[in-house]
């Protein structure tokens, strides 16, 4: 077997079109994940009444099952219950009008909000209790306290944990193509088999994925230097 | 004035305070004395509400908190009028010293941010930080520290200051310039309420001192008598062991 090193570069180039949707599934599922993640926190740490026990049910099931299967689970179930509630309500829309994108977004946003919601908890454990208290009693409310200091602090605090959590949702997000939408490895997947030559295209689709990851790391270690600038230490 | 009546808190079946009474006037220092686990923390977290009463009244002038079934806007009108400086100082360790003592009167006071910023300069000159404005809490010493969070307490001009043992987690050669800090501040006669374990230190600067000891008030009175003449013999004992040679001199 020969490699032919000149389309691997074709390759990389043909991909490119596939990299804004592997970005955008990775980016929404990673912040609508962090949202849900804070509130599942949130409930569990605050011990919410009834909600704390749902937070920690959603935690259990959802790590507790592969992120492949979540996908395939509401891909089925999206479409009876959409189409069901249709023929009852008499609605114009269908499931069909769903853009199969859509179900990697919602289905990755809840798996990835199950994982963050550990990642933020252990940011937000990280932060002493006194700092809590001393925003109470400079007469700040709970709200005031963890959006202005405890906030600011669990995320540097996390942060490590949150760029791990964002590659793999960059690496997870190849999942979706068992929904039809073309991502990097989709599109990897297509020149390989209208070129016959598979293993150049899973290259440039490697090194796509490692560029990205890269540039990922990169850019979190410039925002961990700026955000735990306070801990430092030194005498200024 | 401060009153508090018939506090109590329990943790669980342990009851750490059994009911305390105590009157603060207005500009008047009041210490805080006793052993360890006689609940004077408690009790003084219980003032600003950190720690929730399971029973009593809390009032400063007017307002009053009934501790059986507090609102929570009491409770945050309660925070409003009290300020703390905490034993471990508790600076928000991501702001530097001024914000620190901006932060209060700007999220709380709803101050413009020239004039929290002006104010707040002013406070940490006063407790001899005015080189140290931009420093992280990381940067600075524990005494200094410990001089920002008493410039954060006196930033809010609230009725009373609650001091939590400010110079325990100190080591002995940054105690004086914290102690010289407050010492200053009780001339101007703010109302302080100070837990502490320096007792000729509580001798020189309170006007008032209480001992406490298993979370009831033993004695209290004038320093002078307290430390002279005490009536109890607990007291007496619990003193004998730092009037014959004082830790340190300040």
């Amino acid at each position: 077997m020969k490699l032919d090193f000149s389309f691997i570069w074709t390759a990389c180039v043909g991909l490119l079109p596939a990299v804004p949707t592997t970005l955008k599934i990775t980016v929404v599922s990673v912040l609508c994940g962090l949202a849900i993640g804070t509130f599942v926190a949130l409930c569990r740490m605050y011990r919410v009444p009834v909600l704390h026990r749902i937070a920690a049910a959603y935690v259990t099931v959802i790590r507790g099952t592969p992120m492949l299967t979540h996908l395939l689970i509401l891909y089925v179930s999206i479409p009876l219950v959409v189409d069901g509630l249709a023929d009852r309500f008499d609605w114009s829309f269908r499931s069909a009008q769903i853009p199969m994108i859509g179900f990697a977004y919602l289905s990755f946003s809840i798996t990835a909000g199950a994982y963050l919601s550990e990642v933020v908890r252990s940011g937000l454990l990280a932060v002493n209790k006194g700092q809590m208290e001393a925003a109470h009693a400079v007469g700040m409310t709970t709200v005031q306290g963890l959006r202005r200091i405890v906030f600011p602090q669990a995320f540097a605090a996390a942060l490590p944990n949150l760029t791990n959590s964002l590659i793999g949702m960059l690496h997870g997000s190849t999942l979706a193509f068992t929904v039809s939408v073309v991502d990097i490895n989709a599109q990897a997947e297509i020149l390989a088999t209208t070129n016959w030559k598979f293993f150049e295209a899973y290259l440039a689709a490697a090194l796509l994925f490692w560029g990205m990851t890269v540039l990922i790391e990169r850019l979190s270690a410039l925002l961990e230097r700026r955000v735990t600038r306070y801990n430092r230490g030194g005498v200024a | 004035m401060i009153r508090l009546q018939g506090i109590r808190k329990a943790f669980g079946k342990n009851e750490v305070l059994k009911g305390i009474d105590l009157t603060v006037d207005k500009g008047e220092v009041v210490a805080i004395l006793g052993p360890s686990g006689s609940g004077k923390t408690t009790l003084l977290r219980c003032i600003n509400y950190l720690e929730k009463p399971s029973d009593g009244e809390i009032s400063i002038d007017e307002f009053a908190v009934n501790c059986r079934k507090p609102a929570k806007k009491d409770i945050h009108a309660l925070r409003r009028k009290t300020a703390m400086v905490f034993q471990q100082y508790n600076l928000f360790r991501h702001k530097t010293a001024l914000e620190n003592v901006m932060e209060g009167l700007v999220v709380v006071k709803k101050l413009p941010k020239a004039e929290a910023r002006q104010k707040s300069v002013e406070l940490l000159e006063k407790v001899g930080l005015g080189d140290k404005l931009d420093a992280y809490p990381s940067q600075l010493s524990g005494g200094q520290q410990q001089r920002v969070g008493i410039a954060r307490a006196l930033a809010l001009n609230p009725e009373v200051i609650l001091f939590d043992e400010p110079t325990s987690a100190l080591d002995p050669e940054l105690v004086g310039e914290v102690l010289a800090v407050i010492r200053k501040i009780a001339k101007e006669g703010i109302t302080m309420i100070i837990v502490t374990h320096e007792m000729s230190f509580a001798q020189e600067v309170a006007n008032h001192i209480v001992f406490m000891e298993g979370g009831a008030v033993v004695e209290e009175g004038p320093p002078k008598t307290i430390f002279q003449s005490p009536k109890e013999e607990r007291t007496r004992q619990f003193l004998a062991r730092f009037t014959s040679d004082s830790a340190y001199s300040i």
